[in-house]
């Protein structure tokens, strides 16, 4: 059996309930794709029957499961390369004349599904920054509990090593466990993993002198948007750096960002005053 | 179980390993996985459930040489191995496929499953190009993984086997 | 820009060469190294190769020493792309003179994010 229309419905609801995520409709495809897997491990055959028992007997395990299921997607290692250019090139040396020499820098990788920003971030510090590891400390944040595990585990597949990690660096900070790929130790030890909503009040932490929120905004309506920015916001260090997907701007959302271009690439830096 | 003695004596430290003791049928299962999601198809699944082989099957394999020596076979019907050319060359699929078309691509699956069942082996060992035929026989049973599956509801099978006869049980003294 | 495909598999040659041919390659195809050296020496120099490594008459990783040996061709970009997925292997490659590895099976994207780091692609399209 197909979905159907009010399954796909609940399920629309639920994702941007609790993630803010829209699924526009013609998307039922994702659904069945996505959750056809939670529902044959729980011994049923088609979505729209899985989704009807969801409904009937509420259960926050299952709410979360579909989510999750829902709001990962596939990442690349330098995933539109220029943000992190920008890192190395610009952000980095800005930030350590500004700061003193004991002084630790904070990163934070929002939405960092199984962890390949922040370890493509880890990897170029390490390779461009002397002491890098005890200077440098990253934030990794999903809202999966699933992916915040896997970045914790630092390993990765063949088919995601093939997803724009240049070969010179999978032999420089990897080593082969079986089928999969393990990050160096040194590399695991610059990122704390957790879970964050970024749609919901966020934890303390911080403050962060640098903050990746990629392809994260997209997904979200203009209040949450702006409640996202400005709770983001309220973690950086006045003098922080934001980078946004390719796509993404604050500009006609929040107007107490101003924005830099560096090389081909754009960050976002809170307002004085503002 | 009567082994073949080639006659060496070997001590116990010479002892070859058997696959089992190498690689599971999740691990197979999970090479196999990728390998269908890449070139096959990215919503093509193979469900771990074991099928009935029609009369007319091809099998398509590769050795691998080094600390385990052994042959990555796969076997499905003929048909399913036309099948699974089609898929795999999608838009480039000719109208009518020729028996050169099929070995050649489910060939090229085996060199695919195979290298990285050799990667998840303790190295360093060599890959053979691959051959389709008849499955090569298997030499010792306990040195045998052996994956059975459905594709589009057909039955197919990986098999990770030893090339090696038994080694002779060793004797007390 | 013009690419040149190795692989022994017809099926694998057709699809890198699909891949490619989308991005806007001109390809060429050969079965083996030496096939592959002699569209090079025929004078069809391109800016990309793809290369598998096992493969008969000459493999992947001779044909990559044998380009290295030839200044006249050390501006073409060679990535590696095949079954053989140990770290040593990469290393080796690499080592030779390959600047990219692809390891088998790979996805279109996984092709174009490679092509990407090459700075083989047109900026709008690495998206």
């Amino acid at each position: 059996m197909t979905l159907t229309a009010t399954s796909f419905d609940w399920v629309r609801a639920l994702v941007h309930k609790e993630s803010a995520i829209v699924l526009q409709p013609g998307k039922e495809y994702l659904v069945e794709a996505r959750l056809l897997p939670i529902a044959r491990q729980m011994g049923i055959a088609d979505v729209s029957s899985f989704v009807d028992s969801v409904r009937t007997r509420p259960n926050p395990d299952h709410n979360r499961q579909i989510v999750e299921a829902l709001t990962t997607n596939e990442t690349s290692w330098f995933r539109d390369g220029d943000p992190f250019t920008a890192l190395t090139s610009t952000v980095m040396p800005a930030l350590l004349a500004a700061r003193g020499p004991n002084e630790r820098l904070q990163i934070w990788s929002a939405a960092s599904s199984s962890g390949q920003e922040p370890y493509t971030i880890a990897m170029l510090l390490e390779d461009s920054l002397p002491g890098a590891s005890t200077r440098v400390s990253i934030t990794a944040t999903d809202l999966s509990r699933q992916m915040v595990a896997r970045t914790r585990a630092g390993r990765f597949s063949q088919l995601e090593v093939n997803r724009g990690l240049p070969a010179t660096m999978l032999v420089r900070h990897f080593t082969r466990v079986g089928t999969e790929w393990e990050v160096a130790p040194t590399l695991r030890r610059m990122v704390t993993a957790s879970e964050c909503n970024l749609a919901a009040p966020l934890p303390r932490m911080g403050p962060f002198d640098v903050v990746y929120l990629r392809n994260v905004l997209i997904y979200f309506d203009l209040p949450t948007k702006q409640a996202i920015l400005r709770r983001v916001r309220d973690l950086m260090r006045p003098d922080g750096w934001l980078f946004l997907g390719a796509a993404e701007t604050t500009l006609g959302v929040d107007d107490t960002w101003e924005r830099v271009v560096i090389g081909r690439s754009s960050a976002y830096r809170p307002l004085k005053g503002a | 179980m009567s082994s073949t003695d080639t006659g060496e004596r070997r001590r116990s430290g010479e002892a070859r390993p058997v696959i089992t003791e190498l690689i599971d049928e999740a691990t197979v299962q999970s090479i196999a996985d990728d390998a269908w999601t890449a070139l096959v198809g990215e919503d093509e699944f193979l469900v771990p459930i074991a099928g009935e082989f029609p009369g007319d099957v091809l099998s398509s394999w590769v050795d691998v040489v080094g600390p385990w020596t052994g042959t990555v076979v796969l076997t499905t019907g003929r048909e399913t191995a036309a099948g699974l050319t089609r898929a795999l060359l999608g838009d480039h699929a000719p109208a009518e496929l020729e028996d050169e078309d099929i070995a050649d691509a489910f060939g090229e699956i085996a060199n695919v499953v195979g290298g990285n069942v050799k990667a998840a082996l303790p190295g360093p060992s060599a890959l053979s190009l691959p051959d389709v035929g008849h499955a090569p026989a298997v030499r010792n049973p306990a040195d045998v993984c052996r994956l059975e599956v459905l594709w589009r509801g057909e039955a197919l099978s990986i098999s990770v086997q030893g090339a090696l006869p038994a080694l002779p049980v060793p004797h007390q003294h | 820009m013009r690419a040149l495909v190795i692989d022994d598999s017809r099926a694998m040659r057709r699809i890198v060469s699909g891949t490619l041919e989308d991005l806007g390659f001109e390809v060429n195809q050969a079965g083996d190294g030496q096939q592959g050296l002699e569209v090079l020496t025929g004078g069809w120099v391109p800016e990309l190769v793809t290369v598998d490594w096992n493969m008969p008459v000459m493999d992947g990783l001779q044909f990559v020493a044998a380009v290295r040996a030839n200044p006249a061709w050390r501006a073409m970009t060679i990535m590696m792309v095949t079954s053989e997925s140990e770290h040593t292997q990469i290393v080796r490659a690499l080592a030779a003179g390959a600047h990219e590895y692809v390891i088998k099976p790979f996805t279109a994207d996984a092709l174009r994010d490679k092509l990407a780091l090459l700075g083989l692609l047109p900026q709008e399209v690495a998206l």
